[in-house]
């Protein structure tokens, strides 16, 4: 069975990007093709920073990691304690405020998910995604 | 005993079909799940999200049809391991993910059960392999 499957197999690989590919077509003005935040909805670290007592960081990662280090004022915000910590965060808000959200990494979903929550269910405006999150601030911090 | 494979054919095919009907109806949900892994970077992680469901459906309807059976045994096979691989990928790298395996019907689906699911599958392949693969089976 074993090459026989495995050539088989191959050719259901390849015959399925024919329906991938027209999918991805359909679909090709309502996905964020390189980055899973919109540009608009995106901020790099020295962006941020510069506006100073203007941001409002938002740390987005489990309690645990925030507990082990975070950036300067930042404020506690995940799924798991949503409720309880927004209250922080709308003490701390302000309508001339501008919302920075970060997770741990380039890659890591969270900060997308919270900054979507605050838009959503908060009604919060200029909420911003952090570019390389965490990783990032920290790297910005050596340099 | 035929009846008992043919069963098994429709459940493992059947599970497949709706896996990734599902996610090919929500194809950007699915670029989340997959990014929740933090396997892949975003840009092949939402292309790979057109993927792999076709691929889903395709080798579950075979199944079912038993046309290219060992082809589609063999693709399930794959994407069983891959899923049980980054699953426990990310369980170790303390990442705590949404499986996305049927949308957000599988939301709160934690790690155990998603590792009984992926293993159930794994050993009804390996019994479909093993059936096919015997001289009478193929007669």
């Amino acid at each position: 069975m074993g090459g026989f499957s495995l050539r088989q197999a191959l050719l259901l690989a390849l015959i399925a990007f024919v329906p991938a590919i027209g999918e991805a077509f359909y679909f090709r003005n309502q996905i964020p093709w390189n980055s899973p935040v919109p540009a608009s909805e995106l901020v790099k670290v020295e962006t941020a920073k510069e506006w100073g007592a203007q941001a409002l960081w938002i740390d987005a990662r489990p309690d645990d990691q925030f507990a082990r280090g975070h950036y300067a004022n930042a404020l506690s915000l995940n799924e798991d304690h949503w409720d309880t910590q927004l209250t922080n965060v709308l003490t701390a808000w302000s309508e001339e405020k501008k919302i920075v959200v970060y997770c741990s990494t380039q890659s890591c979903s969270t900060s997308r998910q919270i900054a979507e929550r605050l838009r959503k269910q908060a009604n919060l405006k200029n909420v911003f995604v952090l570019e390389g999150g965490w990783e990032a601030l920290q790297a910005s911090e050596k340099k | 005993m035929n009846l008992f494979w043919r069963i098994l054919d429709l459940v493992i095919g059947g599970v497949f079909i709706v896996a990734g009907v599902i996610k090919i109806i929500h194809p950007l949900h699915f670029a989340y799940d997959i990014s929740n892994y933090d396997a892949v970077p975003w840009a092949i992680g939402v292309r790979l999200a057109f993927y792999l469901p076709w691929l889903e459906v395709i080798a579950g309807v075979l199944l079912i049809l038993r046309r290219f059976y060992a082809g589609a045994l063999t693709v399930i096979l794959g994407l069983t391991l891959v899923f049980i691989g980054a699953t426990i990928s990310a369980r170790m790298r303390g990442i705590d993910i949404s499986c996305g395996c049927f949308g957000h019907a599988s939301d709160n689906l934690g790690f155990a059960w998603h590792l009984v699911m992926n293993f159930s599958i794994l050993v009804a392949v390996f019994l479909l392999m093993r059936q096919v693969s015997r001289p009478r089976a193929l007669a």
